[in-house]
């Protein structure tokens, strides 16, 4: 049953994960692999808030977001002036960068890890009630990132995927609109990294590493870029196939390669065959239904 | 007629190319100006220097008296610059209707926090921005047009399509870049007679446009431009008829 509450909790974590790297890339166009660093801040953040600086843990997870979510303001604002290949480039640096830092300081425990981290939970409380919360949690993101790329919101930034200039000359803020698109997605990222910290009580560094950025990348790839659905079905595709491998029974040394050929070989296939994902997000954007004589016109 | 916008010493180069020379140009109220000259006389570059597209490396702008000088591009046009596109740039992933909401003023629900916290002013935000949408489509003969994507739009309705969108943020100036390239028919007339009205309205507008017969039926003035610099102003006729400038304008 631990097991499988484990699979269930880091599934909806996942789900969190790769929806909100999907309104970042999918939706906001800002092609960026840094969404594991604000994992991690979310994560880092909230244990040592709640470990070494005695907030209790329910205030700390939302507070490891807000951290998450600040931080990605500071990296967003210099580098969404710049776009394409260049933002990737720089997000590739955040990436490498602010995980560097996390392995080589000592109050983040290091390489080795940051251990003791309060639990959420009090002893003896039955785990189910932390995976209610957590999926809980990764409805309410999904629901609210739909809401979001449907609303009148969505339909700008659909517009500012598609001509950023037509877009300033209208009147509108692209900056000011990726800085926030960028602060949303990498607070729940942040939001996802508190709920993991305070479920297994232990981080390691190389739990958030590139590797992490293939993995969140796959899932949307996989399951749909710019859909609601798409990235919650890569989520459990990529979260239950490794976890399938793994009873094959092969030679511990081969576990490790097999996940990495599974995912880089699961994006090549897509690419090839099916670019749209499992779940394609059609072309033209389509809004929640505010249209008097819709019907009459089109 | 008052100034509407006026142009000071604006100048730019893209290392040896000059494309704005010192330029000096008023546009008045109510007024349309035709801006003609050869390929790469600096028209377009001229246009984006004026809506903040490029920087300029020096010289000044502004609108109704207001400096626009170090603006970025979205401010400029809430402050009422408007102006269109050579190469249309329309939303493909957008309806028309919604490539014309993209254009509207005063939109909150394109702020996240606003959108989050304040739903009901959103959709009243959202009833209105439609409801102006939909008067500047009939406006521009576009009503049967609303829900259809704007790619499948004939390319004529689709120049009418970006002038419209343009329209909805109530500009006080606009800049038409070569709205009839490519059009005939209907459209043609359509546009024709909307620049009249919008001039009629006290709105000053600037046009590039190669086809002569539209300057000289609708515009009060022609800017000959060459090697970013204005030659010449004056009547549109009077611009033809001078020879020196018939030569440059056909490089013989």
């Amino acid at each position: 049953m631990e097991y499988l509450y484990t699979i269930a909790i880091l599934m909806a974590l996942n789900v969190i994960l790769a929806s909100s790297f999907n309104f970042v890339i999918g939706y906001g166009g800002l092609i960026s692999i840094a969404h594991p660093v604000f994992y991690a801040i979310g994560a880092y953040g909230s244990a040592l808030l709640a470990r070494d600086g005695g907030v209790p843990v329910l205030l700390a997870i939302p507070a490891g977001a807000l951290i998450a979510l600040a931080a990605s303001v500071l990296v967003a604002l210099p580098s969404v002036r710049i776009s394409g290949d260049y933002l990737l480039i720089g997000s590739i640096g955040v990436q490498l960068g602010i995980l560097e830092a996390i392995k080589n300081v000592g109050w983040t425990g290091g390489a080795g890890g940051l251990t003791n981290i309060p639990a959420l939970l009090r002893p003896g409380t039955d785990h189910g009630v932390y995976v209610a919360l957590v999926v809980a949690l990764a409805v309410l993101s999904v629901l609210l990132l739909h809401w979001i790329t449907r609303s009148g919101y969505g339909r700008a930034m659909s517009a500012m995927r598609d001509d950023e200039l037509a877009f300033a000359a209208l009147g509108r803020n692209a900056v000011a609109m990726k800085v926030a698109i960028f602060a949303l997605g990498c607070g729940l990222a942040g939001l996802a990294g508190g709920l993991y910290a305070h479920y297994f009580r232990f981080l390691a560094p190389a739990q958030f590493d590139i590797l992490q950025s293939a993995a969140l990348l796959t899932m949307v790839v996989v399951g749909g870029m710019r859909s609601t659905f798409g990235p919650i079905l890569g989520a459990i595709v990529l979260e239950v196939l490794p976890q399938a491998i793994t009873f094959l029974d092969l030679p511990a040394g081969l576990l490790g390669p097999m996940q990495g050929i599974l995912f880089t070989g699961l994006v090549l296939v897509f690419m090839f065959i099916r670019p749209q994902g499992l779940i394609a997000a059609g072309s033209v954007w389509r809004g929640r239904a505010l249209e008097e004589g819709h019907a009459g016109q089109s | 007629m008052p100034v509407s916008l006026e142009v000071r010493g604006l100048s730019k180069r893209f290392g040896g190319i000059v494309v704005a020379d010192a330029i000096d140009l008023e546009l008045r109220a109510g007024r349309i100006v035709g801006l003609i000259g050869p390929n790469g006389a600096g028209k377009t570059s001229f246009f984006n220097l004026v809506s903040g597209v490029v920087r300029p490396d020096s010289g000044t702008v502004a609108l109704e008296g207001r400096d626009l000088t170090g603006m970025k591009a979205h401010r400029r046009a809430r402050l009422g610059l408007g102006r269109t596109w050579q190469s249309l740039r329309l939303f493909p992933s957008l309806s028309v209707l919604y490539n014309l909401l993209i254009g509207a003023r005063h939109y909150p629900g394109e702020r996240l926090a606003t959108l989050i916290l304040e739903h009901g002013r959103v959709h009243r935000a959202e009833k209105a921005g439609r409801q102006r949408a939909l008067e500047v489509l009939q406006r521009t003969g576009l009503d049967g047009f609303a829900h259809r994507e704007v790619g499948s739009v004939p390319f004529g309705q689709q120049k009418l399509i970006g002038v419209a969108r343009a329209l909805m943020n109530e500009p006080r100036c606009l800049l038409l870049d070569e709205p009839m390239a490519g059009v005939e028919g209907q459209a043609y007339r359509t546009i024709q007679s909307l620049v009249r009205t919008l001039a009629a309205e006290g709105i000053s507008v600037c046009v590039v446009e190669h086809n002569v017969a539209f300057i000289r039926d609708l515009c009060d003035e022609g800017v000959f431009m060459f090697a970013g610099r204005v030659l010449a102003r004056g009547t549109v006729e009077s611009l033809i008829a001078d020879r020196r400038l018939t030569e440059l304008y056909f490089g013989t």
